[in-house]
């Protein structure tokens, strides 16, 4: 049957000016930003389809939209890999350019599990976390943006014995499909 | 994406159904639909369709309990809710959290649980608008229903909201673009101005962008108040807006003839929180002495707004009801769910309709890695990462009807357009058979022996 | 099942039975001639019994009451109970959960209740409330008063499409009757503004307060429905309103009564609600009074407008209305939190908390013209007894209230010894009126005439065949008297010895023992489907372009109605 589609593997984003002179590329090793989190439109789709496990939602809500000038300044580019680091966690995400920018200094991750590790649980009495407005670092990486799921199983550690972070992140990855035993959907006649 | 040609190839068009996902709830949809399945989707927005063309390889469609090897496994119906309820009847602190993408029909069957076992009830209004709903209760609450926003409003506000991002068609459908009874031509009747941090693809749409510093809310929202009451105000510059075009701004605010404040979670999520709403509350009530305006917030889900309706009119809270003591207790910042979960006091978690895996903070997620969670969703989420039992629901306005409220306030009753696969169970019926099976295995409720009068009431 | 309630001191006023001993029987949910020897003997030897309550106009489901509970915790905190095997339990004070509501009406005998505003947008929300609202059942008022549609017909002058109109909106909202707030007030509200009186126009829409009413006025005999309008004339609360309230009233003088048998039960051709708020004199609350006398002599003399009183109880309270101006002008005034809640093309809706105190001039004053009308309109059946509730006061203040009205020494006690505002003494003249209610009396103004003027044939009434809604109360009438006992009144009255619905004993002794879910009761135009679909057509390109919800939509659905009972006309 054909359905019509909505997945998209990555969120548009604007190509990086390449006018900078190369002494202003990589001059900073750490940035110190404020984060903001929340949702934008790609992040928003695919939670609610449901395509949580796959790439799609890894380069959506596990990417930090930074200004240009502070992916100069740290360079990188687009879909390099940057670790952000905050008083509550750290997380390893996709750099990319804000469609929003101007807005140096500031970053923006999309909420989510990539989010969720870095962001302050602080309510000061009234329910809310503190989602935005964090003092957060941003450096630049080799190591890869997990998948939800590798995310999940390195942050909570709920279901795998072993306790060090290293080893987790690189155990082999869960994969882009749900894993369980039992029928999938493409197994029942109803579907 | 590549272009797709519209799909041609379906049986029939089911109109007017409603759309669960924002707080828009547009009930304009119509679903092509093919054998049973729903292949395309008219009217919706980016989001929208992406729920309802909803991706099938994550779809929840058998009952599942994580086994001891930590590997989930398909159950049958019984073993699975059998599992669940006894988790539930022998837990001393349930926290049922979720309910915003159900029906209210559904919220009735786990109040009833929550009441019988005393649990705490809680929806995504403590993540995020419960500050609104503090400063509410601290202030006031001027709203009014999107239609009279489409017939009336000649100025419209997004503070802290990104509608194109997060609420696509409210601009089109509800306050910017439509032609309104006394504004014949749409948008050109009206002046649209946003304030936000971020030059949004909310401000790119406006005629005024008002980027107002990071945490600067609080100060920015004082000046005009200040401006409104006659002041004049003595710094030039004001959370980073210099102050004559806060004088410009208040004067265009108080000429309008029907102005409307939309606001986001760019103001509760901020560090003022509920102090942010409840100034910009005061603000618009201020406003009136001068013409007319109102407010609304953004909410985001679709049925978030219809669970604090029905929490309210059932128990007398909101949400983040505590049952524990057999009546119904409410503090914020006590008896809500993040609160509850960095504290570690729940010690079983019932997540319906809800993903607190992609949404709850690191430091309040870490104790359901040690707590029994269940899950009742339609998609395998990050919730599911950390699950215990999980129960495939159906798809609220399109598997199943059921009744949601818009972020304004509005009922709508969602109808059902295609049946839900075989294997799964509407939401109603598995917190219905949760809750009978708790009650057998706890006969006890949680209740008093008798009726005792509360003298404050007398 | 059948029961006999034995050797009671029936009061039913609408048999002219009054304070007579004997048996009442009841079988199957109704009341009959006689019952079996099988029949379960219920021993009410020398107690009051009654039927049971019927209000008039109050204000317990639907949009605005949340809004109230949403935005006060602190007073659903103030009623908090625990559950018990048969509650559920309670909040609230002057805005009790839906739960809370059921049960506090059934310990005060009460069966039946009239939710006084529905906006047709959010019936559904109307309708899921009282879904949830136990023991009672409740007559929901559909609001037509600032209806866009409504105000174009009026202008028109086209009575037999309002009439179809009425008849098409209370289907589809499933409502009961025709409510109007402020005729024209609360659309002008839309912009910030009110109507000055009774002969005044919204901005944009030529037509008058007047005309509106007037037009709502025939449409409603026309089709003979079973209540009148049922009218919150314009200027409520305003000093010196007296006048328009009496004009609305005159105004409607020469409206006949329909001669169908559906509009059979009532007499009048219009109900004013919440009369007080309606009788100021003066210009300004520093030289406000009464014009309490005036109404009660128009009263008098009018064959064919009742009311209710909308008596101030002095308590803490959430005013919630309609008239969202007049809501505005109060928050303006106390400065406290303040609710609107404006819904397209239909209506508004404003909220704000109230404290009447015994000790502010203005509250005592409204006291004593609430008391007035009780006790200068001769005619019980032309007055009921309300708290508008919650706007005046919660509804579990009316034995209070009945307390007051049958012990002249207990109010004039309260003017004398400076409990309440020396207002009450000097502007009113309550302390100079000696009449007291009996228990007939009070049956009529909480019971017969409010389920009369309702148009209630099987309610508000002991007769073989009507329901078997029926309050048993500790008194014996001819062992006691309510003069010098008024705290033992408001005690009685607070708890019921029985409350029984439809056949079902609910309450014993001032407890729940037993709950069943409510009644709506709506009103079902029969004959008019071809005019209903001209005017559906005629509206629908402007539903289409000015509502913010599909046609399809927009209806209550069957799933909303909680053991409909549907009253046809014909």
């Amino acid at each position: 049957m054909h359905y019509a589609n909505t997945y998209l593997s990555k969120p548009v984003v604007g190509d990086l000016d390449e006018s900078y002179s190369e002494d202003q590329k990589g001059t900073t090793k750490v940035l110190h930003c404020m984060l903001n989190t929340g949702s934008d439109i790609y992040q928003g789709a695919c939670k609610k389809r449901g395509s949580t496990l796959k790439e799609e939602y890894k380069n959506a809500s596990g990417t930090c939209y930074m200004d240009p000038r502070d992916m100069v300044e740290l360079g990188v580019k687009n879909w390099d890999t940057v670790l952000v680091k905050t008083d509550y966690g750290e997380v390893v995400v996709n750099a990319a350019k804000s469609r929003d920018a101007p807005h140096k200094g500031t970053v923006f991750i999309c909420k989510g599990p990539w989010a969720n590790t870095i962001v302050s649980h602080e309510t000061y009495c009234c329910s809310d976390p503190t989602y935005k407005g964090i003092q957060c670092t941003v450096e630049k990486t080799d190591r890869k943006v997990l998948l939800m799921a590798d995310l999940m199983r390195l942050v909570y550690k709920k279901y795998v014995d072993e306790t060090d972070d290293e080893v987790i992140e690189n155990m082999e990855s869960l994969g882009e499909r749900p894993v369980y035993r039992g029928r999938k959907w493409e197994e029942l006649d109803e579907l | 994406m590549s272009y797709e040609p519209p799909i041609t190839d379906y049986d029939e068009i089911v109109e007017n159904c409603t759309c669960a996902f924002c707080g828009c709830n547009c009930d304009d949809l119509d679903y092509l639909v093919k054998d049973g399945h729903v292949v395309a989707v008219r009217h919706a927005c980016r989001l929208g369709a992406s729920k309802i063309m909803e991706d099938l390889d994550q779809r929840l469609v058998v009952p599942m309990i994580r086994g001891d090897d930590g590997e989930l496994e398909e159950v049958d119906w019984d073993t699975a809710l059998d599992k669940a309820a006894e988790y539930i009847a022998n837990s001393v602190r349930p926290v049922f959290y979720g309910w915003s993408e159900t029906s209210t029909e559904c919220m009735k069957e786990g109040l009833d649980l929550g009441q019988y076992i005393g649990a705490v009830l809680d929806n995504q209004a403590t993540i995020c608008h419960g500050p609104s709903l503090q400063a509410v209760q601290n202030a006031g609450y001027p709203i009014q229903t999107l239609g009279e926003v489409k017939n009336r409003a000649d100025m419209i506000v997004y503070s802290g909201s990104n509608a194109m991002n997060s609420h696509p068609r409210h601009m089109a459908r509800y306050s910017v673009f439509p032609r309104g009874y006394f504004r014949q031509r749409g948008r050109f009747d009206r002046t649209v101005v946003t304030m936000d941090p971020k030059f949004s693809d909310t401000a790119k749409m406006s005629d005024k962008w008002i980027g107002f510093e990071q945490n600067g809310d609080y100060g920015f929202y004082n000046a005009i108040r200040a401006v409104i009451k006659g002041k004049k105000l003595t710094q030039e510059v004001i959370s980073g807006i210099p102050r004559e075009d806060i004088y410009e701004l208040v004067d265009e605010m108080k000429h309008a003839e029907f102005g409307v404040l939309f606001f986001g979670l760019g103001l509760t999520h901020t560090l003022s929180k509920q102090r942010n709403i409840d100034i910009a509350i005061k603000m618009v009530m201020d406003l009136n002495k001068e013409s007319k305006w109102g407010l609304t917030p953004m909410r985001g889900h679709f049925n978030v707004n219809g669970f604090n309706i029905f929490m309210a009119f059932e128990t007398g809270f909101a949400f983040g009801v505590d049952f524990c003591r057999g009546y119904a207790r409410y503090m914020l910042g006590e008896t809500n769910t993040i609160d509850l979960l960095v504290r570690k006091e729940p010690d079983v978690f019932l997540v319906i309709a809800a993903d607190p895996g992609a949404h709850f903070p690191n430091g309040a997620n870490q104790h359901l890695a040690h707590i029994p969670v269940i899950q009742i969703d339609i998609h395998w989420g990050p919730s599911t990462e950390l699950a215990d039992v999980v129960l495939p629901g159906s798809f609220i306005g399109v598997e199943c009807a059921g009744t949601s409220y818009r972020m304004d306030g509005v009922p709508i009753y969602m109808k059902k357009a295609i049946d839900k696969p075989e294997t799964c169970r509407d939401d109603e019926w598995i917190v219905r058979e949760i809750k009978e099976r708790v009650m057998k295995l706890r006969e006890e409720p949680n209740v008093a022996p008798k009726y005792i009068p509360n003298p404050a009431a007398e | 099942m059948e029961y006999i309630l034995k050797n009671g001191i029936v009061y039913d006023p609408a048999n002219e039975v009054n304070g007579e001993k004997k048996d009442v029987y009841f079988k199957d949910g109704k009341i009959v001639e006689d019952v079996s020897s099988a029949a379960k003997v219920i021993d009410v030897t020398d107690k009051i019994v009654m039927p049971a309550g019927v209000d008039t106009h109050a204000h317990i489901a639907g949009p605005k009451l949340v809004l109230g509970r949403l935005y006060r915790p602190e007073d659903s905190r103030r009623g908090v109970t625990q559950k018990t095997k048969v509650e559920r339990g309670e909040s609230g004070f002057s805005i009790p959960s839906c739960p809370t509501t059921g049960y506090r009406y059934s310990r005060m005998g009460y069966g039946t209740v009239c939710e006084a505003a529905m906006p047709p947008l959010e019936a559904k929300h109307t309708h899921e409330e009282i879904g949830i609202i136990p023991n009672i059942d409740v007559n929901p008022l559909t609001l037509f008063g600032n209806n866009w549609i409504v105000m174009e017909l009026a202008k028109e002058g086209d009575i037999d499409g309002l009439a179809a109109f009425i008849s098409a909106w209370l289907k589809i909202t499933k409502g009961y009757g025709v409510k109007i707030v402020n005729p024209c007030g609360s659309e002008a509200w839309g912009w910030g503004m009110n109507v000055h009186g009774y002969n005044d126009s919204a901005p944009y829409f030529d037509v008058s307060s007047k005309e509106v009413v007037r037009a709502l006025a025939k449409a409603n005999e026309k089709l003979g429905l079973p209540h009148s309008i049922h009218i919150h004339p314009n200027d409520l609360g305003h000093p010196g309103n007296t006048p328009t309230t009496l004009e609305t009233l005159d105004s409607l003088k020469d409206i006949v009564k329909s001669t169908k048998k559906s509009a059979s039960v009532r007499d009048q051709t219009v109900h004013c609600c919440h009369m007080h708020f309606h009788s100021y004199s003066g210009t300004n609350w520093r030289n406000a009074g009464s014009g309490a006398p005036e109404v009660a002599k128009f009263m008098n003399h009018c064959k064919y407008a009742t009311g209710d009183v909308g008596q101030v109880t002095f308590d803490e309270t959430t005013t919630m209305t309609a008239d969202a101006p007049m809501e505005y002008d109060l928050y303006r005034l106390s400065g406290l939190k303040w609710v609107n809640a404006d819904i397209e093309c239909e209506t508004a809706a404003g909220i704000i908390p109230c404290i009447y105190s015994k000790k502010a001039p203005v509250s005592a004053l409204q006291w004593g013209i609430g008391m007035e009308l009780f006790l200068l309109i001769d005619n019980p059946w032309q007055i009921n007894l309300t708290t508008d509730h919650p706007n005046a006061g919660p509804f579990t203040r009316y034995p209070r209230i009945i307390s007051w009205l049958m012990s002249a020494p207990k109010r004039n006690q309260m003017i004398e010894s400076h409990e309440i505002h020396k207002w009450a003494e000097k502007r009113t003249m309550v302390a100079s009126i000696d009449r007291e209610y009996d228990f007939y009396d009070i049956a009529t103004i909480t019971r017969a005439a409010n389920a009369k003027i309702h148009g209630f044939h099987d309610r508000g009434n002991l007769s073989v065949g009507s329901n078997a809604d029926i309050a048993v109360y500790d008194i014996n009438p001819n062992d006691f008297d309510p003069s010098k006992n008024p705290d033992a009144v408001e005690r009685a009255f607070s708890r019921a010895k029985y409350t029984i619905k439809d056949g079902q004993i609910m309450v014993k002794d001032g407890e729940i023992v037993s709950t069943k879910p409510s009644h709506v009761i709506w009103s079902n135009v029969k004959g008019m489907e071809e005019q209903e679909k001209d005017i559906i057509d005629k509206v629908m390109p402007f539903f289409k372009q000015y509502y913010s919800v599909k046609w399809e939509n927009y209806k209550v659905h069957d799933h909303f109605l909680s053991n409909p009972i549907r009253v046809d006309v014909e």
